[in-house]
């Protein structure tokens, strides 16, 4: 089964209710046969822009990250029901990044017939 | 069938009816009712009507059928007519055999004196054994040439058999090792446990670099 991220944004809460957060969430996704490999928690930090959610206006929020592997078929129906959650800022589902073994080469510098040549694009 | 090559017997044949003025002159030998087989018909056979007119009423059931054919006496026939055409041809071509030796020969005969015969057989022999030898290098080509596609067929299927093994061995890794992982996987028994955990430890991926490539990573979260 392909790899999945849940990127969370969770409401600024006690620990006891964004646990219950993340629990509910976490059945969820297991009750539609994910796999959850891993649980991480990124912190409680201010959000870089006032969201507006569920009648609330947010300064700060939960930031989690849920490493699952899952059936394609459940993305849409994950996000509509994180949708309804009104704990759940913000949710995003990514591919798992592959880590690319690709070496940075740096700057090349540009010869001056490319700069002369140059396209405004 | 026999019934229908009657025609072509040299014999005169039965004229149709008609006023004896538009017959034609008729030859010595043939009577007042009879023309010889292979002369144009004077009239047509069809009689008063073309072809382009119904058929009469008289005839609206009428079936035309074929001659009846008895099968044995066909079955006989035909192997008869096989036989004799057999035999025929066995004839011919046995007489023609004969009649071109006969010319060979005395072709020979005319043209050649001892030293041209001899030149004949040596050049012949000469033939016989380049031949040979071409022979002979075609076939030693033709063994290489497969001994060669042989080797390459085996080289390819070793290389495959290879491919397969090194793929089944990743895929056996892959299967180890996500049988590894599998104990660190969130199972609904240690849920709460690892809520927990996570909850305890924030991670922060966030860092600092210069231009001398110095990397900090303990940063402030606000």
């Amino acid at each position: 089964m392909p790899r999945y991220e849940l990127a969370l944004i969770v409401k600024a809460m006690q620990r006891p209710e964004t646990a219950a957060v993340l629990k509910r969430t976490v059945e969820a996704l297991m009750e539609r046969g994910a796999i959850v490999r891993n649980l991480e928690n990124l912190g409680e930090r201010s959000l870089p822009y006032k969201i507006s959610k569920h009648k609330e206006r947010h300064k700060r929020g939960g930031y989690f990250l849920i490493d699952l592997e899952a059936p394609p078929s459940l993305v849409s129906p994950m996000m509509d029901h994180l949708g309804r959650d009104i704990d759940v800022i913000r949710r995003a589902f990514i591919k798992h990044p592959v880590a690319k073994a690709e070496e940075c080469t740096g700057i090349l510098p540009a010869s001056p017939q490319e700069k002369l040549s140059a396209r405004k694009n | 069938m026999l019934r229908a090559l009657r025609r072509c017997r040299p014999g005169p044949v039965p004229l149709p009816a008609l006023p004896p003025a538009l017959g034609p002159g008729l030859g010595p030998g043939l009577g007042p009712g009879l023309c010889p087989a292979w002369a144009p018909r004077a009239v047509p056979v069809r009689g008063r009507k073309t072809r382009h007119d119904p058929p009469a009423k008289s005839k609206a059931g009428r079936v035309k059928l074929p001659p009846p054919v008895d099968p044995e006496e066909l079955l006989v026939v035909l192997e008869r007519y096989r036989q004799h055409r057999l035999v025929l041809s066995a004839l011919r071509a046995e007489f023609r055999a004969e009649v071109l030796q006969r010319q060979r020969e005395e072709r020979l005969a005319a043209g050649g004196s001892a030293e041209e015969l001899e030149e004949h057989r040596r050049l012949m022999a000469w033939n016989e054994e380049q031949n040979a030898r071409q022979r002979a290098r075609r076939e030693e080509r033709l063994r290489k040439e497969e001994e060669e596609q042989k080797r390459r067929k085996l080289e390819i299927a070793e290389k495959q058999a290879r491919k397969m093994e090194a793929f089944l061995e990743e895929k056996e890794k892959e299967v180890l090792q996500l049988q590894e992982e599998a104990k660190n996987f969130i199972t609904p028994e240690n849920l709460e446990a690892r809520i927990e955990e996570c909850l305890d430890n924030p991670r922060n991926y966030n860092f600092a670099i210069d231009k001398d490539g110095r990397i900090v990573k303990r940063t402030v979260l606000s």
